[in-house]
């Protein structure tokens, strides 16, 4: 069939006036293709981030008229803020602990489903439930256990302990930060489990049985295979993880709105605060390119980690 | 065409006639199908469209039983909008809307229970009367200020009517946000309508010699205590023995913190002496501060517009509030607005001071409606008591009023329905609705023998929040009050987690000065002037101070 419809075009001698167009969507068919969603990224993406450049640099704040070019006010503003830079930093600490402890539940969980055993499928399902519920409503139940005098936190800690426990875990350092953690970690722990398990699930076992035949001890074989086999996977998962955790900003807005003081703004919620509460849009896009600067050159550090080749 | 792309050209014709011979998609109908799929978008924008207004639809009109008070104020709002008498603003209102039949206003509530009297009563009637439809855009309360402003920016004229704070009106205002409304009620309005507001009231949506709104929420605080604890003859005995004076409600902020901390002692754990929302941001301690703060005789700026917070008034408020939290219900410093109404409904705290709701809900008429059922049924109907907040000087905590949207694309018929929707009968049956949170604030709603006639003390609610307002004090109305205000809530909070005060204090009246100097200390120096002309902007110039109070029976 093929043969005759070449026969026939050759035939006609010439191409129809469609033909042309034909052949040039056939030639350029691939950039019509990447066309909507290149002009999408650059009107999403690259006129906001620019659009968003020039705010940095003027004065567009809702309460003051005109657009005053300003320098570098803005960008000295959240620098010289205390609530910027302890936002920072409390970024970088919740972000470390987080990410840490849940690595390190993370494997031992994969470790403990890598082999099979009845029900395995279940507990597993049941293990990532967390990821699918939304960080909102995460907060907000975490918020409603944890909360005096309503939340059952205290008075099943009490039951335990024999004795009365107050603690206020949503207004009192350093309750606080662990009540903040503990909310993280149960939901994005089953994230480092599920990535870890898939890179447990991909290690050889025939070094296990080797190893085993020259008498390794399993911890030694943990070590030496597991963990080197691991690496690369491990830094994926760390990578996105930390790529998240640095955005923290939907359970603080739920269990402690920041509060009590400035002690629970992570970077998110600073930015949040300065541009939609108290519209200060200059300031916030300044401390928006400053975050984004200082979390480029993180991510970059681990993406070039990721990237290195493996050494035989 | 050359040689070789010809043969590529008929290369690929010939494949792709015998992808499409296999049933295989082709280049063709790939550009076939996505020209078909472009083609459905209008069909798909009128279906979707049409999902959409249903989805977002108001309820169908939900009236109450018409033997019941809320019923017969229903009727007589009705009858207000369609019979007259022919000079009332409900019925000039519906009058001149009527020829905008068929447009559709935007308005912005707050989400929950405040949009449900749009949905199910306002909103209804008013189409039912005028044939203009309403279309509720529910916010959560910053997105009240912040949304108006970011579509103002964009020019979307995305809204008509908006509920914003009266401390917002300074700065929606001069950002071009609103519009006055001065020559519309020239036009429409009965004056006496006007005067029928509270004085504290009445001057709220005015700045800069005109009127930017309807005032619509008198969101007054006032303390509700437990009649029965206050009776007690044993818990009397033991006051009078060992404070050498008699129990009775508090009249001052040190004494309000002894009668709680006495109540705690002897009570607790069945009852606490008091409750307070003490949570950051929920919905914040700015207002309970500003209002000790200024009983103690605080004042907030000096004559060169510098912060006062960090002086003798200061130290003192925030030691007594340290004192209270301490002699309150444990977990005191976690709770929101709405953990406090359920602990006090439970009978697990004597005193509170809140919002109007708590009355509403205090004797269980709220929880009437479905719509309120998150809230436990209260076990102390019949035992609260009202009377003005310790310190004698209440705040009067947000508030609504109803401003017309600059950009707004229907003008004249978003006027006339703000100014049906606040005329005295209809306003008077959207305040007696059990779910809904707008509050009592013409004189009169707290004269109304049906609203009065909603529980046994009902009047002693009404006449308490009219004499709460004679000497109530006013949120700052200046621009910057986000700002002041969030810098207030962060003081008080690190403070509960054991800031020292004076610190604490320091710092709130840096960012203070801090934000007065971004927006021009001249100009900020001018707006506290005129903010200082309102009555119930200190506890020196009050609706009472200044021959206003209004008394009643």
């Amino acid at each position: 069939m093929s043969t005759s419809v070449r026969l026939e075009t050759a035939a006609v001698g010439s191409l129809p006036p469609l033909s042309a167009l034909s052949e040039w969507s056939d030639r350029h068919f691939r950039w019509l293709l990447v066309a909507p969603a290149v002009l999408l990224i650059l009107a999403l993406s690259i006129y906001p981030l620019l659009f968003s450049a020039w705010v940095a640099f003027v004065n567009y704040d809702f309460q003051i008229p005109g657009h005053a070019f300003v320098g570098l006010k803005n960008f000295r503003a959240v620098v010289y803020d205390p609530v910027a830079r302890w936002s920072l930093a409390l970024t970088a600490m919740l972000s470390a602990a987080n990410v840490a402890i849940e690595l390190l539940l993370g494997l031992g969980l994969a470790l403990a489903m890598v082999r099979n055993f009845p029900g395995r499928g279940l507990v597993m399902s049941v293990l990532i439930v967390p990821l699918f519920i939304s960080p909102v409503i995460v907060g907000q139940a975490w918020a409603l256990l944890l909360q005096r005098p309503f939340g059952p936190t205290n008075y099943i800690l009490s039951q335990i302990v024999g004795h009365d426990v107050t603690i206020s875990w949503l207004s009192q350092s350093p309750w606080i930060y662990f009540s903040l953690i503990l909310a993280d970690v149960w939901q994005w722990t089953p994230f480092m489990f599920v990535v870890l398990l898939a890179g447990l699930t991909s290690i050889p076992p025939n070094l296990y049985e080797a190893a085993e035949l020259d008498g390794v001890s399993a911890w030694q074989a943990f070590w030496a295979i597991t963990i080197p086999f691991l690496r690369p996977m491990i830094l994926l998962a760390v990578t996105f993880r930390l790529l998240d955790a640095i955005k923290l900003f939907d359970t603080i807005f739920i269990m402690t709105s920041g509060g009590p003081g400035t002690k629970t703004y992570t970077a998110s919620y600073y930015l949040y605060t300065i541009g939609f509460t108290q519209f200060h849009l200059s300031q916030a896009t300044a401390g928006s390119w400053i975050f984004l600067i200082v979390t480029a050159v993180v991510v970059g550090l681990l993406v070039r980690q990721l990237l290195r080749p493996e050494v035989a | 065409m050359n040689e070789r792309e010809r043969r590529d050209f008929e290369a690929g014709l010939s494949a792709e006639v015998d992808a499409w011979l296999r049933g295989e998609p082709t280049r063709r109908t790939f550009i076939t199908r996505f020209g078909q799929a472009l083609g459905m978008l209008p069909l798909a924008g009128g279906v979707l469209g049409s999902l959409t207004e249903h989805a977002l639809a108001q309820a169908a009109l939900d009236l109450a039983d018409p033997t019941t008070p809320l019923g017969k104020a229903q009727a007589s709002a009705l009858k207000a909008s369609t019979e007259g008498p022919a000079d009332g603003s409900a019925y000039r209102a519906v009058q001149a809307a009527k020829k905008y039949k068929g447009v559709t206003l935007n308005m912005t509530y707050e989400s929950g229970l405040q949009a449900l009297d749009p949905r199910n009563f306002s909103g209804p009637v008013w189409e039912q009367l005028t044939g203009i439809k309403s279309n509720v855009v529910e916010l959560s309360h910053p997105d009240q200020y912040s949304k108006p402003i970011a579509e103002h920016i964009a020019q979307s004229g995305a809204y008509d009517v908006l509920d914003i704070e009266p401390a917002w009106t300074p700065s929606l205002a001069d950002g071009g946000v609103i519009q006055p409304l001065d020559e519309l009620m020239a036009k429409y309005i009965n004056q006496d309508d006007l005067n029928d507001y509270h004085p504290l009231y009445k001057a709220l949506p005015t700045y800069k010699g005109k009127v930017w709104g309807f005032f619509d929420d008198g969101d007054m605080f006032a303390l509700y205590y437990r009649k029965d604890i206050f009776d007690d003859a044993k818990l009397k005995e033991s006051y009078q023995k060992k404070f050498g004076k008699p129990l009775q409600v508090p009249k001052t902020w040190e004494d309000y913190t002894q009668v709680a901390q006495f109540i705690t002692d002897n009570m607790a754990p069945q009852v606490y002496g008091a409750g307070h929302f003490r949570k950051a941001g929920s919905p914040g301690n700015q207002y309970d501060f500003l209002q000790q703060y200024r009983a103690n005789n605080g004042v907030l700026f000096d004559g060169n517009m510098k912060a006062q917070l960090n002086s003798p008034a200061g130290i003192k408020t925030l030691e007594n509030m340290i004192a209270a939290n301490k002699a309150s219900i444990p977990g005191n410093n976690e709770l929101d607005a709405v953990s406090l109404w359920a602990a006090f409904l439970q009978g697990k705290v004597a005193m509170i001071y809140s919002w109007p709701p708590t009355g509403r809900m205090a004797a269980n008429y709220s929880q009437s409606a479905k719509a309120i059922n998150f809230i436990p049924q209260s076990s102390i109907a019949g035992k609260v008591g009202y009377a003005i907040v310790p310190g004698g000087h209440p705040e009067h905590a947000t508030g609504y009023n109803k401003a017309l949207a600059a950009d707004s694309s229907n003008a004249e018929a978003a006027y006339l329905f703000m100014q049906w929707v606040t005329s005295p009968p209809v306003s008077l049956a959207r305040v007696m609705l059990p779910y809904s949170l707008r509050d009592p604030y013409r004189l009169s709603h707290f004269k109304s023998d049906l609203y009065r006639a909603l529980w046994p003390d009902a009047k002693d609610y009404l006449i308490n929040l009219n004499d709460s307002a004679n000497v109530g004090l006013l949120d700052m109305i200046m621009p910057g009050w986000q700002d002041y205000a969030l810098s207030l809530d962060r003081m008080c909070s690190s403070v509960w987690a054991d800031t020292d005060p004076k610190t604490a204090l320091q710092t709130a009246a840096e960012e203070w000065d801090a934000t007065t100097e971004r927006l021009g200390t001249e100009s900020q120096k001018a707006f506290y002037d005129e903010y200082r002309k309102l009555p119930g902007s200190s506890a020196d110039h009050t609706v009472a101070s200044m021959g206003m109070a209004v008394k009643l029976d």
